[in-house]
């Protein structure tokens, strides 16, 4: 096959299997804007409860956009706007009513590039916990930042300087800061951009272990690029196509036996 | 394909060649730069060395000593050391009595013109020397007193003996007076006690800076303890909480317009506002403090807000992303990676305010204003406008007095600056 572009996006239908029994969050006809422009198109899908799930498509086709829909991070954008509906636990996260904060504090998030607060360590885990009010007195808080740093792998590393600036980490240390950060505050769901892209193979691997683990306490939903990535750490994948949800499946089934032919030029290295 | 790649071999020749003319380019440069950094570093030693030197025989005056005799009766006449009984003794007459007895004055015209070599404060110290130590009184001790700022002039020689009598500010027989002191060694070269510590005088060897240097600080504080505040939370709030919308971008326009107005402009708007409207006095470092911030904002409001921008967004995504909400982002976060630089703009701004003359004259800080101001609502001047007043007298000695006053407003802005960078550096180490 050697398939155009303009051909290629001319089918608008996602193929599998969007639905699942035990969904934590359903996302329906979601349409994202940035200002006029469409950046997703009537996307529909579920996650979930406790499912590793990878979003994969060429770049710029929408993951991030569509992964921010998720915690509302788009809101900070001014010129975005968000269509349709997404509930978590079926109740409707962009209804008027909800507030961010505590959505947040439910769906936590770790970006692409490692963002440390310019704090200690400790105080970098203890952020979320703190402005939540999550722990009793200080004896708690330390419990919960050893859990965190202990669960994001990280503890055996670092036990000995709390105190020291979390920027100080090598880059894969600091993103699993971020990750234990993002634990800290006993979200049930984490979005995951990305997290391994600024990092080295070592360091990507110990994360991807890490998602492995955390896969069995946690929905996780981890935008990438690497589809042997995707292989690795997701028991499903969605391949995404310029704003469109073109394929959801079990991510063997995807990488095997696509059954849309865009999945299966973009998986054999024809577009991306 | 229709153009050709060139060989490497061929785009290498090229690049060889073009180097000579680039290194070239880049020395030259080089070049340029230092010559306008030397060029800048000898103006500024220029500067600052005409102004020390200048300026440090103004911190210095002649003093002649006396053996003054403390008589009780004569200077306490009540016997209660209050001000009212020490001023309606008979310090002066003493003084001059003990001025007489070394330069013998014959007759009452030669009397009149010894009285004046001494400078007309001399009751004034008695009587601040007696109620600091009223052991005093029954002694006879040496004091010093100030000269007359003309006898002062002649002394550093500014005035000459060569110049016909008639044309010179200190006659025949008192320069006989102050050979026959000098002879004796009761004239010294000593640093003085009234730049720092007197006002505003209309005695050139009496005036001193500190009714100036009190309201500028006053001034100062109320500046700042207005425009920080407001300014910050301005940029916070265009930055960070409004909307990106045509009134946001009229107000930005208007604010980086006002960063240019002129400062005597602010002046002439405090004046018919704070004391038009408001019917608040003339001549307050209240008013003058609110004016000089009305000018300051725009710079601290921009700084503020380069120094917001220069956050970096993944800080604040990483908060949000927590569930941090927007204020506690702000203020966890921003604010504190902020500050420093909020900080530089805020200490450019007092930099501006403390050496800005022009609005302040508007006001009528240039008022002539003895003493001291004891809180921002009495009336005052700042050094600027002292030395602007000082600049304009005829007397030879206040164009020492007014270099001194330049290298004491120089002074403190340079230990505001340091202040400045200190903080900075204090608040940048926690990384
Ligand atoms: N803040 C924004 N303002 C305007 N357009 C945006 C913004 N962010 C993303 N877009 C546009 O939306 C589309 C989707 O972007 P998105 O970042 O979601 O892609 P992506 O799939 O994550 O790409 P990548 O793999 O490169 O990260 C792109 O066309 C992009 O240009
Ligand atoms: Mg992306």
């Amino acid at each position: 096959m050697n398939l155009k572009n303009d051909e290629l996006t001319k089918s608008i239908n996602t193929v599998g299997d969007v639905f699942v029994k035990d969904a934590r969050i359903k996302a329906r006809n979601v349409n994202v804007f940035y200002a006029e422009k469409k950046a997703i198109d009537e996307v529909t899908i579920d996650i979930g409860n406790k499912e590793v799930i990878s979003f994969i498509g060429p770049s710029g086709c929408g993951k991030s956009t569509f992964l921010r829909c998720f915690n509302r991070m788009n809101d900070t954008i001014d010129i975005c706007r968000v269509e349709g509906s997404i509930t978590l636990d079926e109740e409707n996260i962009y209804d008027k009513n909800v507030d961010v904060v505590p959505l947040r504090a439910r769906i936590g998030m770790v970006f692409q590039k490692p963002n440390p607060f310019p704090k200690s360590i400790f105080d970098n885990v203890a952020y979320g916990p703190r402005i939540h009010g999550l722990a009793d007195n200080k004896s708690h808080l330390e419990n919960i930042v050893e859990m965190s740093l202990k669960r994001a792998g990280l503890w055996n590393e670092v036990n000995d300087r709390l105190i020291s600036p979390g920027t100080g980490l090598s880059g894969g240390q600091q993103q699993r800061l971020c990750i234990a950060r993002a634990i800290a505050v006993s979200p049930e769901v984490i979005l995951m951009d990305e997290p391994c892209s600024a990092l080295d193979p070592i360091a990507t691997a110990k994360i991807e272990e890490l998602i492995h683990e955390l896969g069995n306490d946690y929905s996780i939903v981890i935008v990438t690029h690497s589809m042997q990535q995707a292989a690795r750490v997701s028991k499903r994948t969605a391949y995404f196509h310029l704003g469109k949800l073109i394929e959801v499946g079990k991510t063997k089934d995807i990488f095997t036996r696509p059954q849309h032919n865009q999945t299966e030029a973009y998986i054999s290295g024809k577009i991306g | 394909m229709s153009k050709k790649f060139l060989n490497p071999a061929d785009a290498t020749a090229i690049v060889k060649k073009s180097i000579k003319k680039r290194r070239a380019k880049d020395s030259r440069l080089k070049l340029y730069g230092r010559f306008a950094v030397g060029l800048a570093s000898c103006f500024l030693i220029f500067l600052f060395y005409t102004i020390f030197e200048k300026g440090t025989p103004g911190f210095f005056q002649y003093y002649v000593t006396l053996d003054v005799n403390f008589d009780k009766e004569r200077i306490d006449p009540k016997g209660d050391l209050s001000d009212n009984s020490l001023f309606s003794g008979d310090a002066s007459k003493i003084v001059n009595e003990a001025l007489f007895i070394l330069i013998e004055p014959k007759g009452r015209k030669e009397k009149k013109e010894a009285k004046k070599i001494i400078s007309s404060g001399k009751d004034v110290r008695i009587a601040k020397m007696v109620k600091q130590n009223p052991n005093l009184f029954g002694t006879v001790t040496k004091v010093k007193f100030a000269l007359d700022d003309d006898i002062d002039s002649f002394l550093r020689g500014y005035i000459k003996r060569e110049t016909p009598e008639n044309e010179r500010r200190v006659n025949d027989n008192v320069i006989k007076f102050i050979d026959k002191l000098n002879a004796e060694g009761r004239i010294s070269y000593n640093f003085s006690d009234y730049i720092l510590s007197g006002s505003a005088s209309g005695n050139p060897e009496m005036a001193g800076i500190k009714g100036a240097f009190v309201g500028s600080i006053l001034t100062l504080f109320v500046c700042l303890l207005i425009a920080f505040p407001l300014g910050v939370a301005t940029a916070i709030y265009l930055e960070e909480i409004a909307k990106k919308n045509k009134i946001t971008e009229f107000i930005e326009v208007n604010i980086n317009n006002l960063a240019a107005v002129p400062s005597v402009v602010f002046g002439i708007m405090g004046l018919a506002i704070f004391i038009g409207i408001f019917g608040m006095p003339r001549s307050i470092p209240l008013v003058g403090g609110m004016v000089l911030a009305l000018m300051t904002l725009p710079t601290i409001i921009i700084s503020s807000r380069a120094a917001i921008r220069a956050v970096p967004p993944s800080v604040r995504d990483a908060a949000l992303g927590i569930g941090a909400s927007k204020l506690q982002t702000i203020f966890h976060h921003v604010i504190p990676l902020a500050m420093p630089g909020m900080l530089t703009g805020t200490i450019i701004g007092m930099a501006q305010a403390l050496g800005e003359t022009a609005p302040l004259l508007m006001i009528g800080m240039v008022a002539f204003i003895v003493d001291v101001p004891n809180s921002v609502v009495d009336p005052g001047t700042v050094l600027p406008v002292q030395i602007f007043m000082w600049a304009d007298f005829a007397e030879r000695m206040f164009v020492q007095k007014t270099s001194a006053a330049i290298i004491v407003l120089l002074t403190f802005l340079i230990s505001m600056n340091a202040f400045a960078i200190y903080l900075r550096k204090k608040l940048e180490r926690r990384w």
